[in-house]
Parts: C-alpha cells; structure tokens; sequence
C-alpha cells in the first residue's frame, strides 16, 4: 500500500481565485527520498501542507480530491491525529521552537503523543543522539545558530517517529556547513526505513540523496522520475536552480547528466575549456587605478565584551564588485553594518568617501552607501510600491524622480507601482528593498545574502543587474554563502572567519588556499573543482575564447 | 542551583512571602525579609543576574520611598520600600529557579485551562525573537536613511518601524501555530515529561511559609 496516494486533488486558498494546486496525482511508497522541486510559487508549500491536514484543517480553503496518508483520509482526520504519521519541519527555524530548552523542545510533541515519562527519555535521549545535539540538550533554542535551531526542529520531529518525513524549504537560511549536518542527518534516517520528502528550488542539496525528482509548477506536477532520467528533459521554463555541473552536462550534450563534481569529473566534462570565465569581464578597477572608496583600517568590534570583528584591513576602489564570503557567525554582516555607520569601530577606523563613519550621521550616510539585508519585509511600511520606493529621499528631502524612474525600470517594477507590497512575492519584495536601498543615489551598492531564498530566475536577473550597475559606475560589495553566485558577480572575494580576514584574492585564490577553506568553512565551487581536476589540460586559447561568449551562466 | 522543590511549592512560597510582607509594617520583620531573600540570592547562586535586574528594581524602590517620605512619614516610606524590594527579589527568585514549562505544568496542575498556561509562558520566549526582529528593522529602515532614534524628531518616522514589527509579527504567530499543530498541540491525552508530585520537603516548606504569614500577622 502506498504511504501517500493523491488522487485528482485540486485546492483554493480561502482568498483567492485561482488554484494553488491543480489536478495533482500523486503516490508515495514507503522508503523513498522525494526531492519536490518547483520555483517560488509552484505551490511546494501548499502540497506540503496536505500530507498532515494543516490543509485544509488549519488554512481552510477549498480542497477537492482524496488525499490518504498512511491509510488516513485527511479530510476526516485532524492535524492532531496525523501529526505522528507525517513530521513536518518548517522554513524559518525561529518560528517553529517554542519551549525554553532543547530538551523540553523534543519533549513536546512526544508529550502530545501522550507517551509515559520514561519513554518521553528514552526517545529525547535517542533524538539528541541522532542528531548530535547531545551537548545542547539545556540550551534555550533562541540562543542557538540558524543551523542549529534547524537541527532541533529536526530532532523534535524525528522524535516522534513519523514514517513519513516533509521538509518544507529547510535549507533556505542554513550555510553549508548546516546544509552538509542536516543532509547527513537525513541519509541516516531515510537509510532506517523513513521515507523523505524535501520541498526546494535549489537542488544541490538533496539531489544526490533522492531516489525520485518531482517537480511542480503552477500547481501542477509537470514531471516525475528518477533524478537522471527528468534532470535529462528541458526544465527552463521551471526557473529552478540546477546545479552548475547539470547545466554544464546539458549545453555540452553529454547524457545521462552527472549529478556530482565527481561523476562530471569521469564524464570527461570541463575538459574542452567550456568552463569560460565565472565572473563578467568588466574593466576592473585595480589598488593602482582609481581612487578608493572604502577604507577599513585595523577595524576592530567588541559586543557584549567578545571581539565579532578583529583587525579587518581592507580598500575597496571605484567600480569594484568585492564579495565577503563565510560562514553564518563570521561576521559578515557587522562589517556591512559598518560601512554606513550602523555599527562604529570599537578601534581602528572606516572612511566612506573620505569621510570618517564616526563623525557621520547614518542618514547622512545612506546618500553615499545603499545597503539592503536579507528580509526584505523588514522594511516595507508603506501602501504601495512607489511609496515604499521614496521613503528614504523623502525622509532625506532629496528625492530624484528621474533616478526613481530609471531604477523603476531598472527593476521591472513599474507594472506593479500601485501594489501593496505586502502581496508581492519573495522575489518581488527583494526587487523593491534594492530599488529602495538605491533610491537615495548612493554610489556604493551593498547587499546582504542577497540569494537566500531566491529561485533560479531571480539570481540571473539579480547578476545581470550588479554587472549594468558596476557599467554605471556603482562599487557592489556583498556578503554571503552562496559561493556560485559570489563567482559570477565577483572578482574579489575576502573569506572571513570568526571575525578575521583569513583569505583574500580572486576567487581562485581564495578556494585554493586549503587551510582559509577549512577555517572559513567554505564549499569550493563546482567550476573551481572542475578546473583544478583539468589543470593538467589546459584549454587552447580559442576555444576558450568562444566559450567565454557561451559560458554557463 | 537547582531547588528540589515543586513548582507549585515555590510558587505558594512566593504568594506567602507576599502576603506576609503586605500585612506587616514591622520594620525588624520586613528587614529580615529582605535578609532572607538576599540571602537566598548569593546561597542560589544567581547574585550577577539579580545585579542587572537592580539596574531596574534600585530606580523604582528609591521612587517610592521617595514619594512615600513626602505624602507619609520616614518608617512608612521605608517600610514600603523594603516591602517592594523584598517582594521583587522574592518573585526573581521564583522566575529564575522555575522553566517557564514548570509554571505552566504548575498552573494546569492547579486548574487553569491548558491553553491559557501555555500562552502564558511561551510568550516569554518570544521577547528576546522580538527584541532581535525590532533590531533589524531600525537598521533597515535607518540604513535608507529613515530617521529612528530616541527623539522627538523621529516621532512622525516611527510607523517604519512599527508597520513591518506587526506584520511581522502576525507571521511569525501564524508559522508558529502551525509548528505547534505539526506537534500535536492541542492533544486529548498529553502527558508530561516530569511527573509532579508533592514529596515531603515540599509539605514541610509549605507549613513553614504558613507560620512565617500568622507571625507577621500577629506582628503586624
């Protein structure tokens, strides 16, 4: 009998028109490892959301259809009486633990299921185990690193021994290092019996663990099969976020598709100087060329009596793209926060522009330096699009409505100007926050993992967008952890870790340096990783000419 | 340090210890009062937790004391002053040695509604998320050049801040309610982790806070 068994399901949320699902059939057998792909939108969520009754129990709607799991019609059973059959770990660690401990954390659901205290025990002591939390059991979990809150969210589920395992986007703000823990975690599970179902748009992630690959767009499953054989097919018209090494294999014709570095390695890929140049050739201003426009020295930055940043020195010139790359923790985004005068140096000094951040007002500031963090609906207030676009000149008295027109456009925002932005999209409100952060006219562009969450059309429309910027004369400094798109934008990465520049250069560079690799917990990528396996081969000049004009974007 | 107390013990030591202060105006008593509890801070071992909440307690007991003396006399303004400090410390005590889960288990155990315990304390995890979420949206907002600092010119710019806090907030509940049904909120048979049970250094500690109430009674 099939674990999950979807038959003609169709469903409305309460306030809208249009189908959120649409004539999905589905079945699941006990044992698999579904990787569900499908770009913002696709309705991932929303399928999720069935497989333990919170739709419609809990979002209301209309659901038309049948939809079993583990011999349960959803329809007639609650969440409460599902809840142990389907886990489901959420999005936003944050937002999903409740209790004051990790332990009590586990302890809650088990405590529903109504267990006798030394079962209760016995199955904490298990779930910390599993997921190597044992020396965190007494730590309240808002204390805790993304990762790790996403990890408790795990353990609290796995606790109570679902035989069906939804991750709704899990991987969404972990970094690498996270991923890698959280993946391990669910090798072993699934390895145990448990069958997986992880919900993403990018698929680096799950794909070599799935044995199936589903993907969903606009509410319909538009293909389904073993990873190789639907990976094989034109998935363009999904906006999903393949991997480097699947879209290499592609263009080159070279089938079936590896879905490693290794196995794109054996398939003889990246030999005929097809990798191109990662970054976008642009006249790159050198420390000798044009004038700086950042100048870190000795920065140093005490919290709470703990250094979060020690020594940073650091120029960034004119017309420079400059990516800060680590691990969540690093310090990555206190450096940002210093280079509009959010955060002072506790020691040491930052000019912007020749001026000193210490003697500056961040208002004053914000005309120079353009920043935008990661949520964007940390900052959207107002009841439209055009509105929200002109909060910051207006609050400045400096509003340029000919630059908001160009950004508008810029931005591919202008037929949604009337808009609550509160309705957009993930990737609609993060257009919004960029036009906003650059609506003061600043000169300098800096943006805080500017990726995270954000599908396969989003992050080419965002890179297209840096390398015009940088052609008008905008210096672009980033943060993140996501190292392929940090290649694409940027010639220059700084690798920080704990606090301290410990690799600095071309992103060449930087990966090869074994030891700031390792400190900084980065995952080198899989053009690096080709390119260093072919080294011994170099490409020819010309045909590595032409590839630059067909390189992979 | 732990106490091995139950926490319906500790929170009947904590109701006592107030009743007994708001019913007495002995100077000697109330002093002793005070005593004990800041004893029972050192001995517990939470003196530097206790430090920062003077930051707030030292401000609130000398405003009263000093609009006691004005309205009142001096032992009465005194008297008061102790009565809060002491009643404070007594209920930072309780907070500090009982998990947020405790009290709420405590509450049921004593006939409140399940819901209406859990609220209760799980509101309190969520000020330090809140406090971080406010951060971030100062300096987003601040970082397009939106004024937001502690003044009177800021004032008109504060919906910045407020707007995105709510909605924020409203979503976080809502994603939150949903990981709790995930979890099985809301359950016919939940059992507990721990098992309370009143042993009996929790009946002996309860029939001292009760003498401690009749002396300050017959004391007065």
């Amino acid at each position: 009998m099939p674990l999950v068994d979807l038959k003609r399901v169709r469903y409305q949320y309460e306030d809208s028109s249009s189908y959120a699902l649409d004539e999905i059939d589905l079945t699941i057998e006990p044992g698999e490892y579904v990787l569900l792909a499908g770009a913002s939108g696709s309705g991932k969520s929303t399928l999720c959301r069935l497989f333990n009754g919170l739709i419609p129990h809990f979002h209301g709607g209309r659901l038309n259809g049948r939809v079993i799991v583990d011999g349960l019609d959803t329809q007639t059973h609650r969440v409460v009486d599902l809840f142990a059959h389907v886990g489901m770990v959420f999005q936003n660690p944050a937002a999903q633990l409740f209790n004051s401990t990790v332990e009590r954390e586990i302890a809650f659901g088990l405590e529903s299921l109504g267990l006798a205290p030394d079962e209760i025990a016995r199955r904490i002591r298990w779930a910390l185990e599993t997921t190597g939390l044992a020396a965190l059991y007494d730590r309240p979990p808002n204390t805790l690193s993304g990762g790790e809150q996403q990890t408790v969210a795990l353990a609290a589920i796995l606790a109570l021994r679902p035989r069906l395992l939804v991750l709704d986007e899990p991987f969404t703000n972990l970094d690498p290092q996270a991923i890698e823990r959280i993946r391990a975690i669910l090798q072993t599970v699934h390895g145990t019996g448990t069958t997986v179902l992880v919900a993403e748009h990018r698929l680096h992630a799950s794909l070599q663990d799935a044995t199936r690959l589903v993907i969903l767009h606009n509410g319909r499953i538009v293909s389904d099969g073993p990873p190789r054989e639907v990976l094989q097919e034109d998935l363009s018209p999904f906006r999903l976020n393949t991997p480097f090494v699947v879209r290499l294999a592609k263009k080159a014709g070279v089938y079936p598709v590896p879905l490693s570095v290794d196995e794109a390695i054996a398939a003889g890929l990246g030999t005929d100087g097809m990798l191109g140049s990662p970054v976008a050739v642009l006249p790159t201003a050198t420390s000798s060329g044009s004038p700086a426009v950042v100048e870190l020295r000795d920065l140093t930055f005490v919290r709470d009596g703990r250094p979060v940043l020690q020594n940073i020195n650091l120029a960034v010139h004119a017309g420079e793209c400059v990516a800060f790359v680590g691990k969540n923790g690093s310090g990555k985004t206190t450096l940002l926060k210093h280079l509009n005068g959010l955060y002072r140096p506790t020691s040491g000094m930052v000019t912007v522009l020749g001026k000193d951040t210490r003697r500056e007002r961040v208002g004053d500031l914000a005309k120079r330096v353009g920043l935008v963090f990661q949520n964007p609906n940390d900052q959207l207030f107002k009841a439209n699009v055009r509105d929200e676009i002109e909060a910051g000149p207006r609050a400045l008295r400096a509003l340029d409505r000919p630059w908001i027109d160009h950004l508008i456009s810029e931005f591919g925002l202008a037929h949604l100007l009337d808009r609550s932005p509160f309705n957009l999209s993930e990737g609609e409100k993060k257009r919004v926050a960029f036009s906003a952060a650059l609506a003061t006219h600043p000169s300098i562009f800096v943006l805080d993992e500017p990726t995270t969450g954000q599908d396969g059309s989003f992050r080419q429309a965002l890179s297209r967008l840096l390398s015009n910027l940088r052609k008008q004369g905008f210096t672009v400094i980033l943060a993140t952890h996501d190292l392929e798109f940090a290649e694409c934008v940027a010639p220059r990465w700084i690798a920080l870790s704990a606090g301290q520049i410990v690799a600095h250069g071309s992103p060449d560079e930087v990966m090869r340096n074994t030891s700031a690799v390792e400190r900084a917990a980065l995952r080198p990528t899989a053009r690096f990783l080709l390119r260093q396996s072919t080294r011994s081969h170099p490409a020819p000049l010309t045909t590595s000419l032409s590839a630059k004009r067909s390189q992979v974007q | 340090m732990n106490v091995p107390l139950d926490p319906r013990t500790k929170l009947a030591l904590a109701v006592a210890f107030t009743a007994a202060l708001v019913s007495t105006s002995n100077l000697g008593m109330l002093i002793t009062a005070t005593a004990i509890v800041c004893l029972l801070v050192i001995v517990l071992g939470h003196v530097r937790r206790w430090l920062s909440a003077l930051r707030t307690l030292v401000p609130m007991t000398l405003f009263v004391f000093v609009v006691m003396s004005f309205t009142f006399d001096l032992p009465s303004a005194l008297g008061a002053a102790l009565r809060l400090a002491a009643v404070a410390t007594a209920f930072f005590l309780f907070f500090q040695s009982t998990a947020p889960e405790d009290l709420a288990d405590a509450l049921q155990k004593m006939g409140a509604p399940y819901v209406f315990a859990f609220i209760l304390t799980t509101a309190m995890q969520f000020v330090p998320v809140l406090t971080r979420q406010m951060q971030d949206i100062m300096d987003a907002q601040r970082a397009r050049g939106i004024r937001l600092e502690y003044d009177l010119a800021s004032l008109p710019n504060y919906p910045a801040l407020f707007a995105p806090l709510l909605i924020q907030s409203f979503t976080l509940a809502d994603h939150l309610a949903e990981a709790m049904e995930a979890r099985g909120f809301g359950a016919p048979h939940r059992t507990f982790q721990k098992e309370y049970a009143l042993r009996l250094q929790d009946y002996a500690t309860i029939v001292l806070a009760l003498a401690f109430v009749i002396i300050s009674w017959q004391i007065k």
